[in-house]
């Protein structure tokens, strides 16, 4: 593994419209960092992500994975290096069945049949997919959560250096998102996280990335960030549930509220 | 409409245990295929080789155990597309003239062909129509691959085949919440929200196929779909075909005896 697998200098990106969805990016990752990137709605973290893999040539700046620069001739090392993660996993699991889906990265990266097959098991055991009982499943049919597990399957069968996520806890239930969690926790790869989910972010990234506006507002430790709420604010971002403190119990209610008054006590006013 | 239909599965007979399941999809596609084509080639009014094959069709159709109200309901919605242009065969000139009224005729010919045509199109249908029964819609595109068919065809089949049910379920999604906000009961009204979410339903369309694009392009997509591996045929499939084209043949020769 490349000891510093993503370094990228003043990327810009402007759609046609002319609307600038990123400015002046400069960042770089360490080998099996996991890393947050959160913001806003529209803020450009599926934009920076979509660079991430050459699905978006760098318009200014470079982007370099690896050793490789992202230019055409460069695009298939660059893919195979770093896996992405859609947001939804309709759109990413295009092959009719669960297992076509999953050896579709293998078979355009030209594999044998048993290196495929061995290698499209394994991913399956690693996102707690069954072959025996997922493989000839059809796609269209599983739940929410099991297609997840199966979009991320066919990414980890590539066997990526990079892992690349974008919104991976949206539209899970409790349960999916947990294991999802622990999936992610027991990966040994380099993680870049997009995400919403900021309590995701504290239990899983050691470092985040405030995106606002197309820029980096923030670039450090995900704890210090989390306890700011007034900078997350600005940036129309949450501070994460676990960080509030609940006041369930009176002794915890904030000082500066009045003491909730008793059910006997109003009623000796009225 | 085919978007009101509720559960879609097309391979209902897929999972059966007969000898006709036994065959690789592949052969089951080559056969249906060569079926067809000698039944639609055949010349009109051979009621004799229909017969033979319709015979066959039968033994085929009990042998694999297929629904055959499923099958019969399938055929008959199909034959309603079919029917409008057999229509047409009804009334065309030549032959004796049976009934007229105006410039409208019914001739013997015309007669004649309706029947042959009928007859084939029927024949076509029930066995496709056994074939998509029978063989999960998956390994019927690789058997389509497989029989060198273009491979982004297939690609396209395949992801037809993928994204039919997501939107199905979009549209109904849609349809939902236009009810739930009380959708006009007027019927011009309710047209124009229908034409309006067919519309939006190509927009999104379109959007996603670019997401899948890029889905596609981010494990390694080159613009040529992967090509799969094509096993060797067994004895069973070399019998299965022999049989067939005997069948066949013999449909024929009996009109030169």
């Amino acid at each position: 593994m490349h000891h510093n697998p993503i370094f990228i200098r003043q990327l810009s990106y402007a759609y046609p419209d002319g609307h600038e969805a990123l400015r002046d990016i400069h960042l770089s990752i360490a080998a099996t960092e996991k890393v947050a990137i959160v913001g806003a709605n529209g803020s450009g973290k599926s934009t920076f992500l979509l660079h991430l893999n050459g699905i978006l040539l760098p318009q200014t700046g470079e982007v370099i994975i690896g050793e490789l620069p992202i230019v055409p001739q460069n695009l298939k090392a660059v893919r195979n290096f770093v896996g992405i993660v859609f947001q939804n996993p309709d759109d990413q699991i295009f092959m009719p069945t669960v297992w076509e889906d999953i050896t579709f990265g293998l078979m355009n990266q030209g594999l044998n049949k048993h290196d495929l097959s061995h290698r499209a098991h394994h991913a399956m055991y690693a996102v707690g997919l069954e072959p025996e009982l997922y493989a000839s499943r059809i796609a269209g049919n599983l739940s929410g959560g099991e297609k997840k597990r199966v979009a991320i399957a066919g990414v980890l069968a590539m066997q990526p250096q990079v892992l690349v996520l974008d919104e991976p806890s949206a539209q899970l239930d409790p349960r999916s998102r947990r294991q999802l969690i622990n999936l992610l926790a027991s990966l040994p790869l380099t993680q870049l996280i997009a995400t919403h989910d900021l309590d995701l972010a504290l239990e899983l990234c050691s470092r985040t990335i405030v995106l606002s506006h197309g820029q980096i507002v923030y670039d450090g430790e995900t704890a210090a960030v989390m306890n700011d709420s007034t900078f997350l604010e600005k940036h129309a971002l949450e501070m994460p549930l676990s960080h509030c403190k609940p006041y369930c119990l009176v002794v915890d209610r904030p000082s500066d509220r009045p003491h909730p008054a008793t059910l006997g006590e109003i009623r000796s006013r009225g | 409409m085919l978007l009101h239909i509720g559960a879609f599965q097309l391979d209902i007979n897929s999972q059966g245990n007969t000898p006709w399941h036994g065959l690789a999809p592949r052969t089951r596609v080559l056969c249906a295929l060569l079926f067809v084509f000698a039944t639609a080639l055949t010349p009109n009014e051979r009621w004799g080789t229909w017969l033979i094959y319709a015979v066959g069709l039968m033994g085929l159709i009990i042998l694999s155990r297929a629904a055959l109200s499923v099958l019969l309901k399938r055929v008959a919605v199909e034959s309603s597309f079919i029917g409008v242009v057999l229509l047409g065969t009804l009334f065309r000139g030549g032959g004796t003239v049976l009934w007229h009224w105006g410039w409208l005729q019914i001739t013997s010919e015309g007669l004649a062909v309706l029947g042959s045509v009928t007859v084939k199109a029927l024949l076509c249908l029930l066995m496709m129509n056994l074939l998509v029964l029978t063989t999960s819609i998956p390994a019927l595109l690789n058997a389509l691959a497989e029989l060198r068919m273009p491979s982004l065809l297939v690609a396209i089949l395949a992801s037809m085949y993928r994204y039919i049910g997501v939107l199905m379920e979009e549209f109904a999604t849609m349809r939902r919440a236009a009810a739930s906000r009380n959708l006009l009961s007027s019927s011009r009204g309710k047209r124009l929200v229908v034409g309006n979410m067919i519309g939006s339903l190509f927009i999104r369309t379109y959007e996603r196929g670019e997401r899948v694009h890029h889905a596609m392009l981010s494990r390694g997509y080159t613009g040529l779909p992967p090509t799969i591996e094509c096993p060797q045929g067994r004895s069973q499939d070399r019998w299965a075909i022999a049989t067939l084209v005997m069948l066949l043949l013999i449909g024929q020769v009996v009109y030169f005896l």
